[in-house]
Formats: structure tokens, C-alpha cells, sequence
């Protein structure tokens, strides 16, 4: 069971070790440890988000609103910060606001019987629609004394959303193997019909899948917060990609009933890694950007290469 | 409430004048059926004689109109599937359902997990489902490993664990044998008959006559939503049910068949497919159906793959009407091939389609004018194979996934004849469709190759032996790939083909050709 | 199924109220209407466009439309507003996205017979159609922060430009005068400058992290002036500087105006920002519009002007209407 879990991700971790060292080879620089906290810490807000997505992609469903998510809750919690509410309560309110919408995208997907895509292809427009209404369009800055947020993306030590993210996927994953509700969603991921048929509560156990997924967009909007000092209506845009991609990169299957957390924030890292190796090496950005689509690719069909033989 | 003459103690279920209407549908107008403790209860009949309807009454999915039911004894009257598990009824169904990305044991406790708080209690997991597996001692049945990488026949296995480890007492399997291969249906009755030991009461749905009456102890048999008799199995015969089960004798089943073979048409030359070792050679003419007999798995459907051009065969030729076709350009269809599928609804068949688009979608070209589509000359097209093969539907415009399995069957196989193929290559063409559409099937096929003026061309794959002895003029037997000599139908008998298909005896044809 | 049914009821109501609500907006026929479309609706940069255009409307009861894409890289929305809108007004003011996309509609608009003017970033081999040509001589402005920066590093030292998005005329224009002026000081290297922002401040703080870790060595920038070429990676820069505490160490011209730069200048973090004059490219682009619609004289291609705003010149009165028309 565990020596299974671990195998899974050792695909993407083997992908990531070797992009890590192969840029590390040729600049010693990447061995830094600021080097590492740039590339553990740009990969918070991908990799939070990433861990909400990997339940909601392993219970079948899928949610393109992430990237409207994280920029509507930023705005609300920026909003809040700069009323000087206290940072518990702006942290409370995130995780609250971003569950709404997720419970939003679950409960329409459900009841209305549309595909998530579509719901969430929706909702997508809705949330940052909303975003840049309640903004006026502009971001909405922290006050510029306001020093609290910053050690959770920035300072100089180890900013705390790492351990954060730490904690989320280790918490996650658990959940996933060890509760009724996490063998609940790959079981309904997998094969709706059984789960149907064996008496399990299938559209609360979705419905929370979504909250989750939205919960855990709502720290990543925190954390994107923390990062930028405002909230900013367009931020993330098409970050949705890139969480899909961070989860697909750790062997999670589109169709659902398969996928790992962890993996799924290995896939974060491998990005960002990707991303950070370019920049260390004067790569220009275009190129950066094949890169990248060329190294998820690969990883993919390595990776499916591997599963295939395991099987035979 | 409880009726002392029908409930006695020693009936495990008794139901009592089942009916049930769906708008003006009588589904069920009068079930009465009984099970007792440790017994194998059959249950057959035409498909829409009702029994789909009964299973989802005794399972709790849908309520009856009137009758009542009792198990144990106790009044029954389920208001939703999970109120049946948990009295002890489980099902098996067609279509598995297992969840392949979860472990066996997990399978088995699905829905029913031991927990602590919101935790799944792993060890108490382990130690119920190794309880529930302890009824099959089967090698490939490990509790921790993936249920998606298991056979068939194992994944059966797992769901009957499941049914056993939630306290089941009556279990009903549906078809359950539809995708087994021979080795694992006897495998399954003899989970079956440990079960029957250990009293747990079975209802056996099947279409198969030999299976039930390998298996099952009582015999009901349902027609137009009324159970029409309830027979003891070592009492009872194939004529007897079937005379049951449509309402007139057995004889109509089948059709007269004319001698009628002429010229070759096509020739089959050491053709090798790439699953198997073996090679096949055989000479087909117009004017005759040949049958191709053979166990699940031994390159059949890979034969007629190759000859249709959908597969690209290892090595051989194939020669039609003395042309040898290339096999690089061989799209069955341009030489007058047609291909009827053993995969309705996945291959043979587009569900959402409507009837007219599924019948003339091999040939668009013939109902349209420069590229653009004629949906009335397509329209015109339909209803003449509707009228003509009596497919029962609303209007050609309906869609084909609410037919029924012979309906649809009747569609695909109209798109072979509207499309005027000479050569029939048919895979299973009555599986899972019921006997009265079996008998038109039967007649289509005969008629065809009898017809005086253009007889065509039949190559038909089944399993099922009566039919193929029923209906062909020749028959060759598959084993692993390598297809026996033909020989005619007259100087073989079931026996023989299954010898050969099983192996024991490899050319075992050829000599009483000699 | 009646939660369904509400719901349908609901959006029927609400597909309604916005059909009301557009007819509403035509009522009167005989206004002058002109669409202003400009890159993006977020930057602030864009609402001081917009807070010019409205002044230049309201002094000839102009029917204003003001609405642009969505994402300040998506060209084909842009295209399509273009297209949709120049049906309704009778002049379009363009921002284009891209200098060559975006010329086939406006050269379309130009031959249904209706004016367009084109602000901010220039347009293809135009001149023939277009009226004429408002912005700010982003060339001019990239050589500018280029003379402050040589200045302030007294001719010598290792400089980093990070780009903003590759197919932004204007912000590719400051980069190349930028690059350009830098050349005439021999001692003043160029250590990077083929790092591209992206759309998004966040993805900008992420660059710039990356780009400001490889020149540190041992806790020390080994750069001496950085330049950035628009508001958000100004911004993202910025706060990587800060995040980083690099801030200070190094002089730093940004580009735009924002709340937080003059924060920064006040806080010598940055030496200064660039700003251009957005409302009086707004304003005149109307202008020039209505101009030709009422065959009054314009001019072809007009500068607005950029200005280097510092430390020093931050309490001046124009300086400071400049930045009260873009900074909240």
C-alpha cells in the first residue's frame, strides 16, 4: 500500500531531481540555499492550490475556477487586512470564502447536473469578474507598514508558507489513504456507478471534494497576498493551468481515481525549478516556456511508460 | 399483514403478486416466486418479460405497485438499495462494478468500512475482507492488490466477497457468466455451490439453458411481467422453458435450410494474427454459412478483424472472388465485406444516434448529392429495413441506446444489408438479445444465403453450439489461433467441436472427413 | 427539479434586466459616439486614460464607450471588440495590443469611413489610415531612464533590464531606447536583459527573484541599476527587492505610477519612475477623434510626453497633479 503510494511518486521526483541537478551541473548556483527557498517558496501558491486539485481530479471532477478563486479571495482578504482585521480572522475568512466557492462549483455541477468543466468554466468568469468589480478594476495595496503577512512568503529566513504547504500535503495525503472520505473520492473518481451502488454518500463526499479544492485555494490566495503585498483582481491568471499541469506532472489520471498529493506538489517544484534553472542561466523566456511544455511532456509519457510496465 | 401460508419459516424470500407500471407499461402485472434457504433459483425469460424490473424491486431501486414481499419470514418492503444490503440481499450485476483504483479488500468493504472516527480501522479492514475471500481460496485473490489488475472472473470474485462480507443471504446474480470463458464459468459454480452449502440462497439470471441447468435447483420462468411456471430443473427440459418462456414450441426457433452453396467467394491462406500461434485457412462460398466455433479468447474475433481489414493479419493471404487483396488497403467495405460486431454498444453501435444516422453510416454517400446529406432519402432508407427486419420503435429519429439488445442488434446488422455487402462476417450476433429476436436473427441469416437469385456469403462466429448446428451448412473449429479443416455440418455433432476447441484432440475433424 | 426551475426563472430575469439595461444606453441618437479600447482595464495606467477621455467627452457631450480585453495579452478579444464596437460608434481610439495584430481591423474601421486614432503603442505601417498617433515617444522615455541611471552610477557599474511581455510595442520600445542609450556609456555593462515579466505582478516578483539571486554573490548584489519597463514589473520587482532586502542597494528606475513606488521613492528604494502623462493621452484621443469627425484640425502624431519623477521633484505642483491623475 505505502511501497505503492511511493512509487507513484517517484516518477515525478526522479523528473525533478533530474531537471534540479542537470541545471545544477552546469550552475553550482542552483545549490544555494537561497537558490532552494526561491524554488521551495515559488511553489507555495501552485502547490497548495495543486493539493486541492489533486482531490477534486482524483474524485472525477475538475476545476478551472482556481486561478478566479485565488485572485476573488486575495482581493476580499487584502480588503480585510487593510481594515485591520487580525491575520487569524483574514486567514479564517480565506479558507472560507475560497470553500464558498468551491461549494459554489460542487453544488451547481451536482444539482444543475452539468460537467465541472463547465460549471467551473463558468464560475471561472464569475469569480474574477467579481474580483475586479469589488476592486474597481485596480489592486487593492497593504498598508505599506504592514510587515506581519510578509514572513509567510518572504523575509530572511524559511517563509512559513514552505511549512505550510509541508503540513497541507502531508495532511492531505493522509486524508486521502487513510479516511473514509478519501477512499470515498478515488472510489467515486474511479468508478461512479460502484460507488453508487455501495451506499456511499457520492454528492456530499463530491461536494466536499470541491470545498476542499476551494479551501485550499483560499490559503493559496493568502499566501499570494503575503507574496505581493496586495491583492491584485488579475492576478493568477491562468495559474488554473499550471495547478492542472502540477497534478498531472504527479501521475494523477484526468478521468479521476488516481493521483497523488504529494506528487502533485513534486510537479509545483519541478516547474518552478524548471523556471528558476532558466532564469539562473540567462535563458530567455520564450525558451523557458518550451522547455517547460517539452520537460511535462516527457515526464507524462515516461511516467505512463513506467505504469505500463508495472502492470504487465 | 403477514400471510401464514406463503411466509412459512422455511422460505428465505417469497414474493407474492408483483406488479409494477411504468406510464402505460405493465412491467410486472403478477410475480409470485419463491426461494428457499440454500437454494440455486433460476430465473429466465424473453428479455422485457420483466426481470430486470423484478431484480430492481427485490434490490430496493424501485417500490412495487401491489404485491408484498417476505424475507425470512419478515415483511420486506425496501425504500432504497442500501436497506436491502443491509438486510442481506446483494447483487451482482452484468456490468461489474468494481472500482479499479482501489485495493481487493477495499473493494470488498466499500461502503461499509470499519472506522474509528473519521478513520478507516486498516487491520479490521484487512481481517473482515480475508473472511469474506476465505470462501474461494482462489491464488490470484490477494487483499492488497489493485482490484483493476485483476481477470474478469476475479473482479466477480471480489463482488461476491463483497456481498458475502456485508451479511447477505440471498444473492442475485445477472448474467453473470456473459464474459467468462468456460474454465472460469465452472470456477464460479463452484463458488456457487460452497455458497449453497453454507445456505446462502441464489437467484440465478441467465438467458444460458445449459447453465442453469448445470446449477440451479428450481426453474421460474417469466413471461410479459407474469411468472408463468415454476419448474423443478432435474424435471424439466430446453423445450419445456422455452415452450415457457415464448409461449409456443421450440421448433419455430429455428429455420429451414436449403442446400444452396455455389462459387468461392473467399479464401483465407495461412492466416497468422498477431495474438496467436496458430494459422487458419478456409474456403468460403456464396450461397452457405459457414460457423466458426471456438472458446472465448482463441482468435476468432481476430480472424474476422484481419479479414475485415480492421486488424493487419501476421502473415497469409487473402484471396476474394481469385483476387488476392492487398493488405495495406483493405477496408472490408470497398470489397463487399461486412463486419457485425460482438461489441454492440461500444463498436457496433453509436447509442446516441438515432436509428437512421446508426443504419446508414457505413454509405452517406449513397444518401447524399454532392456531399450534402439527404436526411429524407436516409429517412426513406430507414423505415424500408424497419418495416422489413420488424424493428420495434417509435420512428427512425429515435435514439438507439433505449432499444432493446435485439432492436439494436437488428440495426447493426441492417447496415450490412443496406449497404449491400456480399459478405456477412458475424460476431456473436445473438448475444445477449432475447429468443424472439433470436428467431428473426435466425431467419435473416438463413434467408440470405438461400435467397435463389443473390445468395451471400455468411461467416459467423458464436459460442453458443446449438445455434451454429442449427444454422450452418459447414463448420471449423478455433483453437489458440489455429482454425480445424471445415467439414460439413451433418457429419459432426457438438461433442467433436467441443473436443477440438478445448484442445483435447487436435484435428480430430480431418479424420472423419477422411 | 424546482430548484431547477428557479434557477432558469432567475436567469431568464437576469438576461432580461441586461437586455433593458442596454437599451437604455441608446436612447439618444443624435450624440457623437466614440469607443475607446485600450490594453487592459486593471493597471491603473488605463483609468487615468479613461478619467482624460471622460473630461475631453464631457466637454462635447460625447457618448462615451470605454472597455477593453479582459487580459492584457489576449489580442484576439481585442480584435474582436474592435470589430463589434466600430459597428455601434463613429470613431474608434485604439491602444493596440500588438502592433501588427491588430491592423487589419483598424484598417478595416478606416474604410467603413469612421477615424481611428491610435494611443499609447504604434501601429504597423499606419500612417496612411489611421488620423493620428497620441503616446508617449516610449523611445525617448527608455533613453531617459537609461541618462538617470548612467548618471546615478557615475558612468559605471553592471546593469539588469527585465522585460515585460514580448509583443508590447510600447514596452519594447522603452526596453530598445533604453539598451540603446546604455550602449554610449562603454563602462556600464548590460548583465541582463532577456528576462520577460509576464501579464501578471505575481509572475513579475517571481522573475525578478530568480533574475536578483543569480546576481548574488555572498549575500551582495553584483548589480548596480536595474530597469523596468512597465507598472507591474516595476511592481513585481519591487517587491522582490524588498522581500530579498535588496532594497536600497541598488538604483532602481521603474516605469508608471503606483501608490507603493512613490512609497519606495520616498523610502530611497527606488531612484525614480518614469510616468507618462495617461489622462492627457486619453483626453486627446478623443479630441482628435471628435476633431476629425467635425473636420476641425489636428495633428498626425503627437508626443506626450514622459516624465522622470525623484526624490527631488515629488513635492513640484505639476509633478504632483501628474501623480494624483494616476495614483489613488
Amino acid at each position: 500500500m505505502n511501497l505503492r503510494a511511493s512509487l507513484k511518486m517517484l516518477g515525478p521526483l526522479v523528473a525533478l531531481l533530474v531537471v534540479y541537478f542537470g541545471f545544477g551541473i552546469s550552475e553550482p548556483a542552483m545549490f544555494n540555499r537561497t537558490v532552494i527557498i526561491n524554488i521551495l517558496s515559488q511553489s507555495v501558491i501552485v502547490g497548495i492550490a495543486a493539493v486541492g486539485m489533486t482531490l477534486i481530479i482524483i474524485s472525477g471532477g475538475i476545476d478551472l475556477s482556481v486561478g478566479s478563486i485565488i485572485a476573488w479571495t486575495g482581493v476580499i482578504a487584502a480588503f480585510l487586512i487593510d481594515q485591520s482585521l487580525s491575520p487569524i480572522l483574514v486567514f479564517l475568512t480565506a479558507i472560507l470564502c475560497g470553500g464558498l466557492c468551491g461549494f459554489l462549483n460542487g453544488s451547481l455541477s451536482i444539482w444543475l447536473r452539468l460537467m465541472p468543466f463547465i460549471v467551473t468554466l463558468g464560475t471561472m468568469q464569475i469569480y474574477r469578474g467579481s474580483a475586479k468589480i469589488f476592486t474597481g478594476g485596480t489592486p487593492i495595496n497593504l498598508p505599506f507598514d504592514e510587515t506581519r503577512y510578509q514572513l509567510w512568503m518572504g523575509g530572511t529566513g524559511f517563509p512559513y508558507g514552505i511549512f505550510l504547504l509541508l503540513v497541507i500535503c502531508i495532511f492531505t495525503s493522509w486524508i486521502l489513504h487513510y479516511t473514509r472520505f478519501g477512499r470515498h473520492a478515488i472510489a467515486i473518481g474511479s468508478s461512479p456507478a460502484t460507488a453508487r451502488l455501495c451506499g456511499i454518500p457520492v454528492l456530499r463526499t463530491q461536494i466536499f471534494v470541491y470545498v476542499i479544492g476551494g479551501a485550499m485555494a483560499g490559503l493559496a490566495a493568502m499566501m499570494n497576498v503575503a507574496k505581493s503585498s496586495q491583492g491584485d483582481p488579475t492576478t493568477a491568471l491562468g495559474l488554473e493551468l499550471d495547478i492542472i499541469a502540477a497534478v498531472v506532472l504527479g501521475g494523477a489520471r484526468l478521468t479521476g481515481g488516481q493521483g497523488s498529493v504529494i506528487g502533485a506538489v513534486i510537479g509545483a517544484l519541478l516547474m518552478t525549478c524548471i523556471r528558476t534553472g532558466c532564469v539562473m542561466h540567462g535563458i530567455p523566456t520564450p525558451w523557458t516556456e518550451v522547455i517547460t511544455g517539452i520537460i511535462i511532456i516527457i515526464a507524462v509519457v515516461v511516467d505512463r511508460l513506467r505504469q505500463r510496465h508495472t502492470l504487465c | 399483514m403477514e400471510s401464514p401460508r406463503l411466509a412459512s419459516t422455511t422460505s428465505r424470500l417469497v414474493m407474492q403478486g408483483i406488479a409494477k407500471t411504468f406510464g402505460s407499461t405493465n412491467a410486472l402485472r403478477d410475480v409470485d416466486l419463491e426461494v428457499l434457504p440454500g437454494e440455486v433459483h433460476a430465473i429466465v425469460g424473453e428479455n422485457g418479460a420483466g426481470k430486470s424490473t423484478l431484480m430492481q424491486i427485490l434490490s430496493g431501486a424501485i417500490k412495487p405497485d401491489r404485491g408484498q414481499m417476505f424475507l425470512d419470514g419478515k415483511n420486506y418492503a425496501p425504500r432504497h438499495p442500501r436497506q436491502a444490503r443491509e438486510v442481506g440481499i446483494g447483487m451482482i450485476y452484468q456490468e461489474l462494478s468494481i472500482v479499479p483504483d482501489l485495493t481487493v479488500e477495499e473493494n470488498i468493504m466499500l461502503g461499509n468500512e470499519p472506522m474509528c472516527g473519521p478513520v478507516i480501522r486498516k487491520s479490521l479492514l484487512r481481517q473482515r475482507a480475508l473472511k469474506a475471500l476465505a470462501h474461494f481460496q482462489h491464488p490470484d485473490l490477494q487483499p492488497n492488490h489493485l482490484a483493476g489488475s485483476l481477470s474478469l472472473a476475479v473482479k466477480q470474485l471480489v463482488e461476491i466477497a463483497r456481498a458475502l462480507a456485508s451479511g447477505c443471504r440471498l444473492l442475485i446474480f445477472d448474467e453473470p457468466t456473459s464474459s467468462l470463458g468456460k474454465e472460469e464459468i465452472s470456477q464460479l459454480f463452484r463458488v456457487i455451490r460452497g455458497l449453497k452449502a453454507q445456505g446462502v440462497s441464489i437467484l440465478y439470471i441467465s438467458h444460458h439453458l445449459e447453465e442453469i441447468h448445470a446449477i440451479s435447483d428450481r426453474i421460474t420462468i417469466l413471461r410479459d411481467g407474469a411468472s408463468v411456471a415454476t419448474l423443478t430443473t432435474s424435471q424439466s427440459n430446453d423445450d419445456q422453458i422455452i415452450g415457457h418462456m415464448v409461449g409456443r414450441a421450440i421448433d419455430d426457433l429455428y429455420p429451414q435450410k436449403k442446400s444452396n452453396r455455389q462459387s468461392k467467394i473467399l479464401c483465407a491462406e495461412s492466416i497468422r494474427t498477431h495474438h496467436h500461434a496458430g494459422c487458419t485457412s478456409f474456403e468460403l462460398h456464396r450461397g452457405e454459412v459457414l460457423g466458426i466455433a471456438g472458446l472465448i479468447g482463441s482468435g476468432r474475433t481476430e480472424l474476422l478483424r484481419c479479414l475485415f481489414g480492421l486488424a493487419k493479419p501476421h502473415s497469409g493471404n487473402i484471396t476474394l472472388d481469385g483476387k488476392v487483396i492487398d493488405p495495406c488497403h483493405r477496408i472490408g467495405w470497398q470489397h463487399g465485406i461486412g463486419y457485425l460486431s460482438e461489441n454492440r454498444k461500444e463498436e457496433g453501435l453509436a447509442l446516441d444516434l438515432p436509428i437512421s444516422e446508426n443504419l446508414t453510416l457505413s454509405h452517406l454517400h449513397a444518401y447524399s448529392r454532392c456531399g450534402v446529406l439527404s436526411p429524407r432519402s436516409q429517412a426513406k432508407g430507414t423505415q424500408h429495413w424497419i418495416k422489413q427486419l420488424k424493428i420495434k420503435c417509435a420512428s427512425h429519429n429515435q435514439t438507439t441506446r433505449n432499444l432493446s439488445g435485439g432492436n439494436q442488434q437488428k440495426i447493426a446488422f441492417a447496415r450490412l444489408l443496406d449497404h449491400g455487402v456480399e459478405i456477412f462476417l458475424l460476431d456473436e450476433p445473438t448475444r445477449g438479445i432475447d429468443i424472439s429476436a433470436k428467431a428473426s436473427m435466425y431467419e435473416i441469416i438463413r434467408t440470405l444465403v438461400d435467397d435463389a437469385e443473390k445468395p451471400r456469403a455468411v461467416l459467423m462466429v458464436s459460442s453458443y453450439l446449438p445455434e451454429l448446428f442449427a444454422l450452418c451448412d459447414r463448420i471449423a473449429v478455433m483453437h489458440d489461433g489455429q482454425l480445424s479443416s471445415t467439414v460439413e455440418i451433418a457429419s459432426t455433432d457438438a461433442h467433436e467441436v467441443m473436443r477440438i476447441a478445448t484442445g483435447s484432440q487436435p484435428d480430430f475433424l480431418a479424420h472423419t472427413r477422411a | 427539479m424546482r430548484i431547477f426551475h428557479l434557477t432558469k426563472i432567475a436567469s431568464l430575469s437576469a438576461i432580461c434586466a441586461l437586455g433593458l439595461g442596454c437599451n437604455s444606453t441608446t436612447k439618444d441618437e443624435k450624440r457623437t459616439r466614440i469607443v475607446m479600447i485600450p490594453k487592459g482595464t486593471t493597471h491603473l495606467f488605463w483609468k487615468s486614460v479613461e478619467t482624460g477621455a471622460k473630461q475631453a467627452a464631457k466637454e462635447h457631450d460625447i457618448d462615451l464607450t470605454f472597455i477593453g480585453p479582459q487580459r492584457e495579452d489576449d489580442r484576439s478579444q481585442q480584435i474582436d471588440l474592435v470589430t463589434n464596437q466600430a459597428q455601434k460608434n463613429d470613431a474608434v481610439v485604439l491602444a493596440p495590443l500588438d502592433r501588427v495584430a491588430l491592423r487589419g481591423v483598424a484598417l478595416q474601421v478606416a474604410q467603413m469611413g469612421k477615424p481611428v486614432v491610435i494611443i499609447d503603442s504604434s501601429l504597423a505601417d499606419s500612417d496612411s489610415f489611421i488620423t493620428s498617433y497620441i503616446a508617449t515617444d516610449n523611445r525617448e522615455a527608455g533613453r531617459m531612464a537609461a541618462r538617470k541611471i548612467a548618471e546615478l552610477l557615475d558612468g559605471n557599474g553592471h546593469v539588469a533590464m527585465m522585460r515585460y511581455l514580448q509583443g508590447s510595442a510600447s514596452t519594447e520600445q522603452r526596453e530598445e531606447g533604453f539598451l540603446e542609450e546604455i550602449k554610449k556609456h562603454p563602462s556600464i555593462s548590460v548583465v541582463s536583459s532577456e528576462q520577460y515579466a509576464g501579464a501578471t505582478a505575481s509572475q513579475a516578483q517571481d522573475t525578478a527573484t530568480n533574475l536578483l539571486t543569480r546576481f548574488t554573490r555572498d549575500g551582495k548584489l553584483t548589480i548596480d541599476g536595474i530597469f523596468t519597463s512597465n507598472q507591474s514589473s516595476t511592481y513585481g520587482m519591487l517587491q522582490s527587492l524588498r522581500a530579498m532586502s535588496h532594497a536600497g542597494n541598488v538604483k532602481f528606475i521603474g516605469f508608471d505610477g503606483d501608490a507603493s513606488f512613490i512609497d519606495a521613492i520616498k523610502k530611497k528604494e527606488m531612484q525614480g519612475t518614469l510616468l507618462q502623462d495617461p489622462a492627457r493621452m486619453g483626453y486627446l484621443g478623443i479630441k482628435v477623434a471628435y476633431a476629425k469627425l467635425k473636420g476641425e484640425p489636428y495633428e498626425a502624431i503627437i508626443d506626450t510626453g514622459a516624465t522622470m519623477l525623484t526624490l527631488e521633484n515629488l513635492e513640484q505642483p505639476d509633478i504632483a497633479d501628474l501623480i494624483q491623475s494616476q495614483v489613488p
